[in-house]
């Protein structure tokens, strides 16, 4: 079978999470649990009250890279997306910079005096990666999330204010698209000091374990940042364009 | 946030306008967004040659006169240190080129053969000296990155100009595998490079 071909309503969930286990926190962020025995994407989604259009072009990007979402984009609504994101951005910071920190600490508490220098280093830098991440979700969730949500509110009521066709005009998701932070260097930066330079500490299984999470945190952050410029940013376009072609500011 | 957003130079050349549009669609694919010129004959490309270089040519080998090795022969002598890559129904022997990109490559195979050129480096190409140790002088120029201060500040206090500072500061980078200057600084503390005491804000 061609690993490239997308999943449909019509695969059933287990198959999809045996080909690429990286879902498994994506499935979670839904709320799916497993047990779910055979059933489809299709019959879960109904199970659980998701919207399946969206559910198979989150999947489908998360899974193939090269997936380009198309029409069906149309299919749901701009706060179930939004949902999603958020729901993601709370799995990063209470969930997975927890796991990090944790083997971060386990490493401290197991280093003899003469590794702890270095340990410390590392978590330092750890916490400045994280300062910036937690600044970085802060303005989607706080800033770009609610400016979405208005742009649809304000199609389904009819009610274009000055203030939402300024934004639109001025600071539109383009801007966004441009200020998408590089927070993966910063990353990839922590990974190869810990493979190449940091000299060989007592604890060394959090520091394996280290590592794999990091490996594991850099893959879904990269998966994200792809689904929020495939999928959110071209329905945000779509719904820019409506509301100026309707109220007639482009005129 | 770096210094030097030169866009890499490709060049496109190939018969066919979907050809040409096909492989921009893999550049952007891959990440690359670079200037691109592109034309679809062989003599115009030999005249574009003698004027400009490339840091990458892609070609199909529909455009080269027969026979095809002496052609791209002709071609690697006007741009030395432009990376060639062939799109062709099956290797051309005995001639400059290794990387090919075949007909029956499928999506899988082509955007890794794409990625392979764009991004690893020639076997004969390493930085210059030793590839991972440090030269003494980029060391002194680490050690001044590290402690925060600026390009220009760096040329200053070393007597070097900021072109310079900014070379060696890419032959870093590319030696170590570390591009911020939170990680340069430390790995310039794990090293002893530097003493935390002498930094300002870290």
């Amino acid at each position: 079978m061609n690993n490239y071909f997308p999943f449909t309503e019509k695969t059933r969930l287990a198959d999809l999470i045996h080909q690429d286990y990286k879902l498994i926190p994506v499935i979670g962020r839904f709320g799916i649990k497993f047990g779910f025995g055979n059933k489809t994407v299709s019959e879960v989604c109904r199970d659980y009250n998701i919207n399946k259009w969206f559910f198979l072009e989150i999947i489908n990007s998360f899974h193939n890279s090269n997936y380009f979402p198309t029409e069906e984009l149309q299919h749901f609504s701009a706060q179930t997306m939004v949902s999603y994101l958020s729901n993601t951005h709370a799995w990063y910071l209470n969930v997975k910079v927890p796991e990090i920190e944790d083997s971060i600490n386990e490493m401290k508490r197991l280093a003899p005096n003469e590794d702890i220098k270095n340990i410390k280093l590392i978590s330092d830098f750890f916490q400045e990666y994280k300062n910036e991440l937690v600044i970085h979700l802060d303005e989607e969730d706080s800033k770009v999330f609610p400016y979405i949500i208005s742009l649809e509110k304000s199609l389904e009521m009819g009610v274009f204010d000055k203030e939402l066709i300024r934004k639109i005009q001025d600071e539109s998701i383009e801007e966004y698209e441009r200020n998408h932070d590089n927070l993966e260097v910063k990353l990839a930066d922590l990974k190869n000091l810990i493979i190449k330079y940091l000299p060989p500490v007592s604890s060394y299984d959090s520091c394996q374990r280290l590592l794999i999470e990091l490996f594991r945190l850099e893959a879904d952050i990269e998966n994200h940042t792809r689904i929020e410029e495939k999928v959110l940013v071209p329905k945000v376009k779509l719904l820019e364009q409506e509301i100026i072609q309707i109220s007639g500011a482009g005129k | 946030m770096e210094q030097e957003n030169k866009k890499i130079q490709v060049a496109v050349i190939a018969q066919q306008f979907l050809t040409r549009l096909g492989i921009k669609t893999i550049l952007s694919v891959i990440g690359i967004e670079p200037e691109v010129l592109e034309s679809n004959n062989f003599y115009d490309l030999k005249n574009i040659l003698a004027r400009q270089n490339f840091d990458f040519m892609i070609l199909s080998e529909d455009i080269l006169p027969l026979p095809k090795n002496i052609s791209l022969n002709e071609l690697t002598g006007l741009s030395k240190n432009t990376r060639l890559m062939v799109i062709s129904d099956k290797k051309i022997e005995n001639c400059p080129c290794s990387n090919f990109v075949l007909y029956s490559d499928n999506q899988k195979e082509v955007l890794e053969k794409f990625q392979e050129f764009f991004f690893e480096p020639e076997n004969n190409s390493s930085v210059e000296g030793n590839e991972n140790v440090l030269s003494e002088r980029e060391i002194d120029i680490l050690r001044e990155v590290a402690s925060g201060f600026s390009n220009k500040k760096i040329a200053d206090k070393l007597h070097i100009s900021i072109n310079t500072v900014i070379t060696h500061r890419k032959n870093i980078t590319e030696k170590l595998g570390i591009k911020t200057i939170a990680g340069l600084t430390v790995y310039a503390l794990i090293n002893n490079i530097i003493d935390a005491e002498n930094l300002k804000n870290f």
